[in-house]
């Protein structure tokens, strides 16, 4: 039996787990909305701070609905002892993170996907109209540039959310196995994820104002880099996370 | 087997090896207030700088320092790697907090705020948070083996954090606009004298350090002793040489 | 004080086999004085073994222990020659466990919990396998419907019909009789009985000591962090081996 197969298998039970008692989406979608509604009212009525301040909502929206959804994915298996029949099975410890992992990312890449629009709506960012005002598309025909900077900033959003899920999901089995209380898990993970925080917001700031690719691409190092050492790290070290 | 008895009182080459570290405690703190010459644009207030970073750099060591030794506890299990590990991130605390003290106090005469987004300072704020999340995990676990090997995990997980906080901060400030004195006194030309200051007084620095690790590494040995012998009083009284009971 | 040991592994099995437990000064405990204070233990391939103690004895821990759930503080642990610590996943691949708390989760239907325990073990060459143990556990109408629906005792007869299609040599049964109706616990009697035939080696922890009598090749108690054989009741030979068993019975 390969572990790809057993990787698919919990993404599979914790997607459907999710389909069918919607607890993360509706926990993070409602609480994301109220989040980007008031800190539209904490920026007050100047359009240009509102303006500029649309990608920074969006992603600390995107955090807490992290870290909400990444709690109910683990309180859904501590019920009934289940996680506890899961780990009693020959199934590698990397491989149930990575299940998980992969479930979590899923659905907050598609809350970020639908929160941009939002966002950009709700703070007059023209998510678009950054690349149609970028200068020097290159040599290239400049049809192409618009399309490439909003699909970067899609790209943005998935390497931006893969991160807060590494920590997140990690960190969430450690104080589910503990017992520990939910307040715990913010204080464990955002002074981990700051520079997924800002680098996304960095990066999705240059591509929306201005289309500027190049200081985009700089963040966005930043970005993949963490998330490839942390799949490494967690993906290492999560057997220690959920052993008795 | 740790004798414990014989590590409660410090011993006697402990003892002179602190009272050494104190003298040169004593003459850093001269050569820094008294010796060494004023900044050309900051005066005297570029003194604060020798204890504010010399202590920055031993509290990012000793942090380090927290994730390797219990890296080592998950790969060899040996209790003293688990006291090693504590011992220093008691000290990356502790430093890390005299840091954002020092940063404070530099920062409000120089650049009249008592805070500023300096990459070091964010960095070392953050590394506070980490270790106090380190701290609450291991006061949650009771069962020492698990502790070590849970607060380990999340002794490198904040360890491999810093070089990204540390970017993020810093090209936070490089990549717009920023303040141009750095309160890391990079954005201070040192002349000689000033850089041998510094140094020495990392040195020093390093030398309590490692004085606190000693006698710290010390007394956790008497702890995890003391742990020991209580966890397996009971099992004392089993008769010896019972037969295996075979079903 | 400890009962009579024969000496020697159990009758029917081949010489040099490794027991299919094997426990040598095992210590445990969650702070306070250990629960486990020093066990020694082999248990044969092919027996089922019944634990006997009171509440808080230490059965449930001794068999986390084997599920690799726990760590011993001292000693060690072997299930078929397998380290529990070193070896961790060798015995989990050797090892079924039926635990107090039902184990299945509550958004997917009985045969969906199936099918992922099938699939995570590695099992699923036979399509017809799942559905053969939700009829043998009776849970085939409510197969479909979500576990959060089922009543203690179908979460019950669920994680009975995990356990048989798990096709583990060894059975860890915590309480399997608890929340079950009398023929629910017929039903774990049979099951029993039939890995018995099958040469699975069961270790049960129950309270309830008439039932162990009735199935078990050997009952030993647990109390204050030993063991000690209560009772090694006659039993015809399990049908697959041609074993003579010893002749002691009482307590």
């Amino acid at each position: 039996m390969n572990d790809l197969h057993a990787v698919l298998w919990i993404a599979r039970k914790d997607l459907l787990q999710e389909a069918r008692s919607k607890a993360v989406t509706v926990a993070t979608v409602f609480f994301s909305a109220v989040t980007l509604g008031v800190l539209a009212f904490a920026f007050g009525e100047n359009p240009l701070l509102m303006r500029e301040g649309a990608m920074g909502a969006l992603w600390v929206a995107l955090a807490f609905a992290g870290v909400i959804s990444a709690a109910q994915s683990w309180q859904a298996d501590l019920e009934d002892g289940a996680l506890e029949a899961l780990l009693a099975w020959p199934v590698p410890r990397a491989a149930v993170y990575l299940g998980k992992l992969l479930a979590n990312w899923g659905l907050m890449t598609a809350l970020g996907f639908v929160l941009l629009p939002l966002a950009g709506g709700l703070y007059g960012a023209d998510i678009g109209g950054g690349a149609a005002t970028s200068a020097g598309a290159g040599g290239g025909g400049g049809e192409t540039a618009p399309a490439l900077v909003v699909a970067v900033l899609l790209g943005t959003i998935a390497a931006g959310t893969l991160g807060f899920a590494l920590i997140a999901v990690f960190y969430a089995g450690l104080t589910a196995n503990l017992r520990a209380r939910e307040s715990l898990l913010p204080v464990l993970m955002f002074p981990v994820v700051v520079p997924i925080l800002l680098a996304a917001v960095r990066a999705s700031n240059a591509l929306v104002g201005s289309g500027d690719l190049d200081l985009a691409w700089a963040w966005l190092r930043l970005l993949v880099g963490f998330d490839l050492v942390y799949a490494v790290v967690c993906l290492v070290l999560f057997r220690f996370v959920v052993e008795a | 087997m740790i004798d414990a008895a014989a590590r409660l009182r410090r011993p006697p080459w402990l003892r002179i090896y602190l009272g050494i570290t104190l003298l040169l405690f004593l003459a850093a703190a001269a050569f820094g207030l008294l010796f060494s010459p004023r900044d050309v644009t900051q005066g005297d207030l570029i003194r604060i700088m020798y204890a504010h970073v010399s202590v920055a750099w031993i509290s990012f060591v000793a942090v380090g320092l927290t994730a390797v030794f219990g890296a080592l506890y998950l790969w060899r299990g040996k209790r003293r790697d688990d006291v090693l590990a504590v011992a220093s991130g008691e000290m990356g605390l502790f430093f890390a907090s005299l840091t954002i003290i020092g940063g404070m106090t530099y920062s409000r005469p120089t650049l009249n705020t008592f805070w500023t987004w300096d990459a070091k300072l964010t960095l070392t704020a953050i590394m506070v948070a980490l270790m106090v999340g380190y701290f609450i995990v291991r006061g949650l676990i009771d069962d020492p083996v698990r502790r070590g090997r849970v607060s380990a995990v999340v002794a490198i997980v904040a360890a491999a954090s810093l070089p990204f906080n540390y970017l993020a901060a810093e090209w936070f400030r490089t990549l717009h606009p920023a303040k141009s004195v750095a309160l890391d006194g990079s954005g201070v030309t040192m002349d000689g004298t000033m850089l041998a200051v510094l140094l020495f007084n990392t040195f020093v620095a390093g030398l309590i350090y490692l004085g606190f690790m000693l006698d710290r590494v010390r007394l956790g040995h008497v702890e995890a002793a003391l742990e020991e012998e209580r966890s397996l009083a009971a099992t004392r009284q089993a008769p010896m040489g019972k037969e295996v009971v075979r079903v | 004080m400890t009962g009579s040991a024969p000496v020697g592994a159990g009758a029917g099995t081949p010489v040099g086999a490794p027991p299919a437990v094997e426990l040598r000064g095992l210590v445990h405990g969650y702070g306070g004085p250990p629960v486990l204070a020093g066990i020694d233990l082999d248990v044969a391939v092919g027996r089922v073994v019944a634990l006997h103690g009171p509440n808080g004895a230490g059965k449930t821990t001794l068999l986390r222990l084997l599920a690799t759930r726990l760590r011993p503080v001292r000693g060690h642990a072997r299930v078929l020659g397998h380290d529990v610590v070193r070896q961790a996943h060798d015995v989990r691949t050797r090892v079924a466990t039926l635990a107090v708390y039902g184990g299945a989760y509550g958004a997917l239907s009985g045969r969906e919990n199936l099918r992922l325990g099938v699939a995570l073990r590695g099992g699923g060459e036979d399509p017809e396998a799942v559905d053969r143990a939700l009829e043998r556990v009776g849970l085939n109408a409510a197969a479909d419907h979500l576990v959060r629906a089922y009543s203690s005792g179908m979460r019950k007869r669920l994680a009975l019909a995990r356990l048989t299609l798990a096709n583990a040599p060894v059975w860890l049964l915590d309480e399997p009789y608890a929340a079950l109706d009398e023929q629910g616990q017929e039903l774990v009697d049979a099951l029993i009985a039939a890995a018995r035939d099958d040469g699975r080696t069961v270790l049960v922890a129950s309270h309830d000591l008439p039932r162990s009598l009735a199935t078990a090749d050997a009952v030993i108690e647990i109390a204050g962090g030993h063991l000690r054989v209560m009772a090694r009741p006659t039993r015809p030979p399990a049908a697959t081996t041609s074993a003579s068993t010893d002749g002691e019975s009482g307590a």
